[in-house]
C-alpha cells in the first residue's frame, strides 16, 4: 500500500494544474436565475477544455475524450475542484451520462452526430426517467411510447428534469411494451426537446430557484432512429452506464467540502460564539463538530482512493461506490448544518424568495437537502448496499 | 497511490485470520477469560513463533521485516476475534526495545512470546521523567499478565519488570472480561532508559489501537447481516425488513470509513507524510466511534438475545470501550485536531 502517485502521474498532475490555472474562468458563474446566460458560461468553458483536448478526460479517444488512466482522472478532478474551476452542472447529462450511454451503447451514427457535440461544448442535454408515479421505482414509469411506422409517439409526463429549459437534448425511458414485466417494456430514447407536442414547465424548489422541470409529451413523434440500444431493452440501457462512472469524479466534491471546511473553520474564528464566547471557535462543542467533519472529509478521500485502488485492479467500480455516496451526502448535510449553528441568526436572513440568494451559507443548507433524494433517495441508497453489497434479502 | 491490501498482505491477513480462528474462536476466548490468568499462553508462545511481535521490524532484528501496515492488519484480525492479551504492549516493546543494541536478550524475550509486556501510555507524565517512576498511571490494561512494563511518557520511554521494587498493581473486574484495566503506582521504581522515540511510539499505538476496533466494527456488522439473513420473524428472514436493513447499511459504511481511515493512517505514518499526525488523530475518533455504533447495533439487531450473556455481542461493545479509553479518547484526539484552529490570532 502506498499514498504517493508515481512520478509519471505527478508529470501529470503538473500539467494538468498549469493549464487549469491558467484557463479557469476568472469571472463569477452567472445565477441560477438567467439560466442561458449560466448556460452560456459552461458551454464556453467546455469549448476551452475541449480545445485543449482536456474535454471527456474519462471519454475514450476513438470518440475524442482523453481516455485518461483511473489514476490520472483522480488527479484531474482533484486539480479541478482545487483550483475552483465550474463543477459540470448544465453539462452533467450529456457528459456524464446520456454520452457515456451512447459509447456504451448507441450507433456508430449515434455516437458520430452526438458525441462531439456533447465534447464541445455545442448542446446541453437534460434527462428524462422520473415521473409523477415512478421515482425510487423508476421501472414503474408509465410514459407510453406507440410504434407508428418509421417513428415513435409519446404521450405522458416526466419530472425533475433539471435544465430542461435550455436542453436540445433528452435521455427519455418510455413505456413501449405495457404487457411486459416492468422491466422488459422500456425503451433508451434521445428526444429533440424542440419536437412538436413538448411543453415545458419549470418548478420552483424549496430554495426558489426553477433549476428543474416538469416535461409533457402529447403525440410527439420521434424518429425510430433515436432508439438507443433495442426497443424494450432500454432497462439494460440505462443500467450501462453505472459501469462507466467509477468514482473518480467524488474526488471534486471531496476537494470542494475540504475547502467548505477551511473556509467554515475561518468563519468559526471570526463570528462571535453562543454563550457570550468571544468566537465560535471558543465553544467545545462547536470545535468537535468542527474535527469531526474535517475528519470525515478526510475519510471522505480515504474512502475514494481505496475505491479506485480496487477499480484499478478490477477494471470494475466497487460495490464500497454506493456506500461512499451515502456517507457523502449526509456529510455535506452534517456541514450545512453545522455551518448554520456557527453563523448563528445571520443564517435565517438575506434571502431572495425567487432565489440567488445572499447568503450562501443558508442556501447551502437549503440547496443541500437535495443531497440525499436526488440520484436516488438515501433510502434507496440503503437499499442497495443491503442488498448488493451486503447480501440481505429483498 | 494503492490503498488495497497487496496480495502480500492478503496473505498475511488470512493466515492470521485462519490461525486466529482454529486457535482462538469465541469458545476459546471465552475459556481463557473465565481463567484467574485470562491469558493463554501457549497460544502467546505460537504468535511469537509466528511472528505477530515483530512484524514492523527490520529482518536484522528478529523481525518480519514489514511495517506499520501490516501490523494494523494484524490488529484489525484480533479485534475481529477478540483475542485476549497484551498485544499493544508486546508489539509496542519490541519496537522500542529494538531500538537498543544492549536489549536484545529483552527483546528476544518479547519477540517469541515469552515475556508479556503492558503499555502504560503516560503522555501527562504522571510518572515523572527520566529512570526513576513515581507516581499512579489508572486504565492500564492487561496489568495482571504483565512480566515487564513498557512506559511511553510525553518524551521519555522506559522499561522495567512489573515485579519490580515499588511497583503495585491494582487489577480490577473490568467492563470487558477479556481485558481487564488496572491501576499502577510506582514508587521510586528503578526503570531502564530505552532510546526510542515517544511520538513515534504513540502514533504507532494509536493507529493499531484504531485498527482493532476496525475489527470490531468489521465483525459485528457480519454478526448482524449472518442474523439478518437467518432468522425469522413474521414468515420471512428479518433482513427484509427495512429498519434491519438500513441500519446494516449504516453499520457497513461506518465499518468502510473506519477501516479507510486506519489503512490511510498506518501508510502516512509509515511513508511519513507531513499530515501523518492528523490522520492518526482522525483514525482513532473515527474508529472507536464506528465501533462502539455497530457493536450497540448488532445488540439490537440480535434482539433478546442480543441481550444474553451467551451472544458475543456483548464481549464486541465491551471491548470496544475498553478500546474508546485506550490511547486517547474520541474527545481528546477531537480535541487534538482543533486545537491549532482555536489558538489565538
Amino acid at each position: 500500500m502506498e499514498i504517493k502517485f508515481t512520478a509519471e502521474e505527478e508529470a501529470f498532475r503538473a500539467q494538468a494544474r498549469a493549464w487549469l490555472e491558467a484557463n479557469v474562468p476568472r469571472e463569477a458563474r452567472p445565477e441560477i436565475a438567467d439560466l442561458p446566460a449560466r448556460r452560456a458560461f459552461d458551454m464556453a468553458w467546455q469549448r476551452k477544455m475541449f480545445d485543449a483536448g482536456w474535454a471527456g478526460i474519462n471519454w475514450p479517444k476513438e470518440f475524442g475524450g482523453r481516455g485518461a488512466s483511473l489514476m490520472e482522472q483522480l488527479i484531474w478532478y482533484e486539480e479541478y475542484a482545487k483550483v475552483g474551476a465550474p463543477d459540470v452542472n448544465t453539462g452533467f447529462v450529456g457528459l456524464k451520462h446520456a454520452g457515456p450511454t451512447l459509447i456504451a451503447c448507441g450507433t456508430s451514427e449515434q455516437k458520430a452526430f452526438h458525441l462531439p457535440k456533447i465534447l464541445g461544448g455545442d448542446v446541453v442535454w437534460c434527462q428524462g426517467f422520473s415521473e409523477p408515479n415512478a421515482g425510487s421505482d423508476l421501472a414503474a414509469l408509465q410514459t407510453r411510447a406507440v410504434v407508428d411506422g418509421d417513428h415513435l409517439v409519446v404521450t405522458g409526463q416526466k419530472i425533475w428534469t433539471s435544465f430542461g429549459q435550455i436542453a436540445e437534448y433528452q435521455e427519455l425511458l418510455v413505456r413501449t411494451d405495457p404487457e411486459a414485466p416492468k422491466h422488459k417494456g422500456i425503451t433508451w430514447v434521445i428526444c429533440p426537446m424542440d419536437a412538436k407536442g413538448i411543453d415545458i414547465r419549470p418548478i420552483k424548489t424549496l430554495a426558489g430557484n426553477a433549476d428543474f422541470c416538469e416535461v409533457f409529451y402529447d403525440n410527439v413523434r420521434i424518429p425510430l432512429a433515436n432508439v438507443v440500444g433495442k426497443l424494450n431493452d432500454g432497462w439494460r440501457v440505462a443500467m450501462a452506464t453505472l459501469s462507466f462512472e467509477r468514482g473518480t469524479a467524488f474526488m471534486s466534491e471531496q476537494v470542494r467540502q475540504s475547502a467548505r471546511m477551511a473556509e467554515l473553520i475561518e468563519v468559526a474564528r471570526t463570528v462571535p460564539g453562543p454563550n457570550g464566547k468571544a468566537r465560535a471557535i471558543d465553544d467545545d462543542e462547536i470545535a468537535r463538530r468542527l474535527a469531526l467533519a474535517r475528519a470525515e472529509v478526510e475519510a471522505m478521500r480515504a474512502m475514494t482512493y481505496r475505491s479506485l485502488s480496487l477499480a484499478a485492479r478490477t477494471g470494475m467500480p466497487g460495490a464500497e461506490a454506493s456506500m461512499i455516496r451515502l456517507f457523502f451526502s449526509e456529510l455535506i448535510q452534517r456541514i450545512d448544518r453545522l455551518a448554520m449553528d456557527i453563523i448563528g441568526a445571520a443564517g435565517v436572513t438575506g434571502f431572495n424568495p425567487n432565489g440567488s440568494s445572499r447568503n450562501e451559507w443558508g442556501e447551502d443548507y437549503l440547496t443541500g437537502l437535495s443531497q440525499t433524494i436526488g440520484g436516488g433517495t438515501k433510502e434507496i441508497q440503503r437499499n442497495i448496499i443491503g442488498e448488493r453489497v451486503l447480501g440481505l434479502p429483498r | 497511490m494503492d490503498l488495497m491490501l497487496s496480495s502480500e498482505q492478503e496473505t498475511i491477513r488470512d493466515s492470521i485470520r485462519d490461525m486466529l480462528r482454529d486457535r482462538m474462536p469465541s469458545e476459546r476466548v471465552r475459556a481463557v477469560m473465565a481463567t484467574d490468568t485470562g491469558i493463554d499462553r501457549a497460544f502467546w508462545r505460537e504468535a511469537g513463533q509466528l511472528g505477530w511481535f515483530g512484524l514492523a521490524l527490520p529482518d536484522a532484528v528478529g523481525g518480519a521485516g514489514y511495517g506499520l501496515p501490516e501490523a494494523m492488519i494484524l490488529f484489525t484480525e484480533l479485534g475481529r476475534a477478540l483475542a485476549p492479551g497484551p498485544w499493544l504492549g508486546s508489539t509496542l516493546a519490541a519496537n522500542a526495545l529494538a531500538k537498543d543494541e544492549t536489549l536484545k536478550g529483552t527483546l528476544d524475550g518479547v519477540l517469541t512470546g515469552g515475556q508479556l509486556v503492558v503499555l502504560v501510555d503516560d503522555p501527562a507524565d504522571a510518572f515523572g521523567t527520566g529512570t526513576r517512576l513515581d507516581g499512579t498511571v489508572s486504565g492500564v490494561a492487561d496489568l495482571g499478565v504483565a512480566d515487564h512494563v513498557l512506559v511511553v511518557g510525553s518524551k521519555d520511554v522506559r522499561f522495567a519488570a512489573a515485579r519490580a521494587r515499588g511497583f503495585t498493581a491494582t487489577v480490577e473486574l473490568s467492563m470487558d472480561p477479556t481485558r481487564h484495566v488496572g491501576t499502577l503506582t510506582a514508587r521510586g521504581v528503578e526503570a531502564e532508559m530505552i532510546g526510542a522515540h515517544a511520538a513515534a511510539l504513540r502514533r504507532m499505538a494509536t493507529v493499531l489501537t484504531a485498527a482493532e476496533a476496525v475489527g470490531v466494527a468489521e465483525r459485528t456488522l457480519e454478526m448482524s447481516v449472518e442474523y439478518g439473513k437467518v432468522r425469522q420473524q413474521f414468515g420471512k428472514p428479518i433482513g427484509t425488513f427495512q429498519a434491519i436493513k438500513h441500519r446494516c447499511a449504516d453499520m457497513a459504511v461506518r465499518a468502510e470509513v473506519a477501516r479507510a481511515v486506519v489503512v490511510y493512517a498506518s501508510v502516512a505514518v509509515e511513508e511519513g507524510e507531513a499530515d501523518a499526525d492528523f490522520h492518526v488523530h482522525s483514525a482513532k475518533a473515527l474508529a472507536t466511534d464506528a465501533a462502539i455504533q455497530n457493536a450497540t447495533d448488532n445488540v439490537q439487531n440480535h434482539g433478546g438475545m442480543g441481550y444474553t450473556w451467551e451472544s458475543d455481542a456483548h464481549l464486541y461493545l465491551k471491548r470496544a470501550r475498553v478500546l474508546e479509553h485506550t490511547c486517547g479518547s474520541r474527545i481528546a484526539h477531537l480535541d487534538a485536531l482543533a486545537a491549532p484552529w482555536r489558538a489565538a490570532g
